[in-house]
């Protein structure tokens, strides 16, 4: 599971209303070098919940120095965007899992996949 | 009665795409040219999901753009994830993705395994959360109206062929000509099935004259007519008895045995040596007949060892169970009601002679035969306009942008619009 990956997720436990971000819990973590596309990473920039990529950096040990807010212009700073292409793209949690902040509910990550099927009367 | 529809896609979705992931040929099987043209056509920088991705067949197209894909099948997920996509497991009625966050979905023959109207209309407005304003699904889902064979009902059972035959439309379609089954375990070789048969369609397949085509088009004109829901047939000896009107009690006790009893004969037919010397004209149902035999709700049957030759002469019952699905959407005839708690047990009890069934066929592992015979998929199949009438009627949040047919499937891709709630 990437962390772009991550930032889309949510809580889906019944009744819970703050379940954004799931909290990781890793017990195996991977970094895979990919291509580098800037423009593709300063796309993506907007459509992400910052605060809760900066937290899942930070569970994961890799904080790299982002900051707290998106850098003005950061479209042209490409030492900023490299930052974010590695924590969104290349860094992967393979095992471990995601836990609902509200309910405590775990939902296991094995493989890579995140399983969140939820039963019935979740 | 969602719990029995639950179920229902438990036993007739999931568990057989469970059982048959690791069978499927990629070669057969390409991306569908107006799927791909809808993911060539995002911008740069889109975040797209393809809710139902099964083993990832479209996401690897466009590498300008993230994908992710969800299904409820296991293999088919750690097989889309062995081939490097961004994959999840969760069920498309409760998506586990913050609202508006997609630039665009994807829904390709997912919905038309959903049991009920209902259902699918959650399945819908569930994406739409997930959409962001301005963003666009599309969706994809087996149309009754095909040109090579004809549903009878809108609600039925598909069996999965392993091996369909090759013909020049599949060759004119630009897919692989090689044959199938290569057992190899290898990951790559694992496909969604429900993409690939409701796109290349075992049906279109058939050409007379082959011996192995004879006996796919069998499958699917039998069980298009014989097993769908509302049509399915029970001994010519017992059909006189079927007139009698019986108490609603006994008359669903003797469905119950009478459906246990037809899946019995169902399943002993597919599996029987004699299959091979079946004329198709045996089963050849004359559509106006079928329909017929549909208004005959009467029950029956206790007689299981019906000779194959008069199965397609027999006279309809509905299936208790499925009588609560078709209340929907049902365009007949008012079903019989039945109360909410038979309909709850007999969907177990049809799933334990159904796993009875399996068992005794030696289901654990072996040959893709046996597999066949056993997995029936449910569909619903969509007339013309029931997939935007959905949309329009149930779903605010989506306008409709295209309708069209595509092969043998009708697609919509529609809108997230903003809705304002006064």
């Amino acid at each position: 599971m990437k962390l772009l990956t991550h930032n889309m997720l949510t809580s889906h436990v019944q009744g819970v209303t703050k379940g954004y971000p799931l909290i990781i819990k890793a017990t195996e973590v991977k970094v895979n070098e990919l291509e580098f596309n800037a423009q593709f990473v300063s796309r993506m920039i907007p459509k992400l919940e910052w605060k809760a990529l900066i937290q899942a950096a930070e569970w994961l040990g890799q904080s790299q120095d982002l900051p707290s807010t998106p850098k003005p212009n950061y479209e042209s700073v490409e030492d900023f965007l490299r930052k974010v292409h590695r924590i969104l793209l290349e860094v992967e949690v393979v095992e471990g899992c995601l836990q609902c902040p509200e309910s405590g509910r775990e939902f296991p990550i094995s493989n890579g996949v995140p399983n969140l099927l939820l039963i019935e009367d979740e | 009665m969602d719990e029995a529809a639950s179920q229902l896609e438990r036993d007739h979705v999931h568990s057989v795409y469970e059982r048959i992931a690791p069978y499927f040929n990629d070669s057969r099987y390409k991306a569908w040219p107006k799927v791909k043209q809808f993911l060539l056509e995002q911008e740069p920088g889109s975040i797209v999901a393809d809710v139902g991705c099964g083993n990832g067949k479209y996401l690897h197209i466009n590498d300008d753009i993230f994908k992710l894909g969800c299904d409820v099948c296991r293999p088919l997920v750690d097989s889309a994830w062995g081939r490097g996509h961004e994959v999840q497991l969760c069920d498309g009625l409760r998506l586990p993705y913050r609202d508006g966050c997609f630039d665009a979905v994807l829904s390709i023959a997912v919905i038309h395994h959903m049991s009920t109207k209902e259902r699918r209309v959650r399945a819908i407005k569930e994406m739409a959360r997930t959409l962001r304003v301005g963003g666009r699904i599309m969706i994809y889902v087996w149309a009754m109206e095909q040109k090579r064979r004809k549903f009878e009902k809108q609600d039925i059972f598909i069996p999965w062929n392993p091996n369909p035959p090759l013909s020049p439309a599949l060759r004119q379609r630009g897919n692989g000509t090689q044959s199938v089954s290569d057992d190899s375990a290898s990951s790559d070789k694992h496909r969604k099935v429900r993409s690939i048969s409701s796109m290349v369609d075992e049906g279109d397949l058939i050409s007379p004259g082959q011996q192995k085509q004879q006996r796919l088009w069998f499958f699917s004109r039998s069980l298009d007519s014989v097993l769908d829901f509302t049509s399915l047939t029970v001994s010519r000896s017992s059909s006189s008895s079927l007139q009698t009107p019986v108490d609603e009690a006994s008359e669903s006790r003797s469905r119950r045995t009478s459906s246990r009893g037809l899946i019995r004969q169902m399943s002993s037919l597919f599996s029987s040596s004699s299959r091979t010397s079946l004329e198709e004209d045996v089963f050849i149902s004359d559509p106006n007949e079928q329909v017929h035999k549909n208004d005959n709700r009467s029950s029956g049957n206790g007689n299981e060892t019906v000779p194959v030759e008069l199965v397609h002469d027999c006279s309809a019952v509905p299936l208790p169970d499925l009588v609560s699905y078709q209340r929907d959407q049902s365009t007949c005839e008012g079903n019989v009601e039945v109360d909410g708690t038979l309909s709850q047990q007999e969907p177990l009890q049809r799933q334990e002679s159904t796993a009875s069934l399996l068992e005794s066929d030696g289901m654990s592992g072996q040959s893709s035969e046996q597999l066949k015979d056993s997995c029936l998929r449910y569909y619903h199949v969509f007339r013309e306009g029931e997939l935007t009438q959905l949309i329009q009627n149930h779903v605010d949040e989506l306008h409709v942008l295209h309708t069209y047919l595509d092969h043998a499937n009708w697609c919509v891709v529609a809108e997230k619009v903003q809705v304002w709630k006064v």
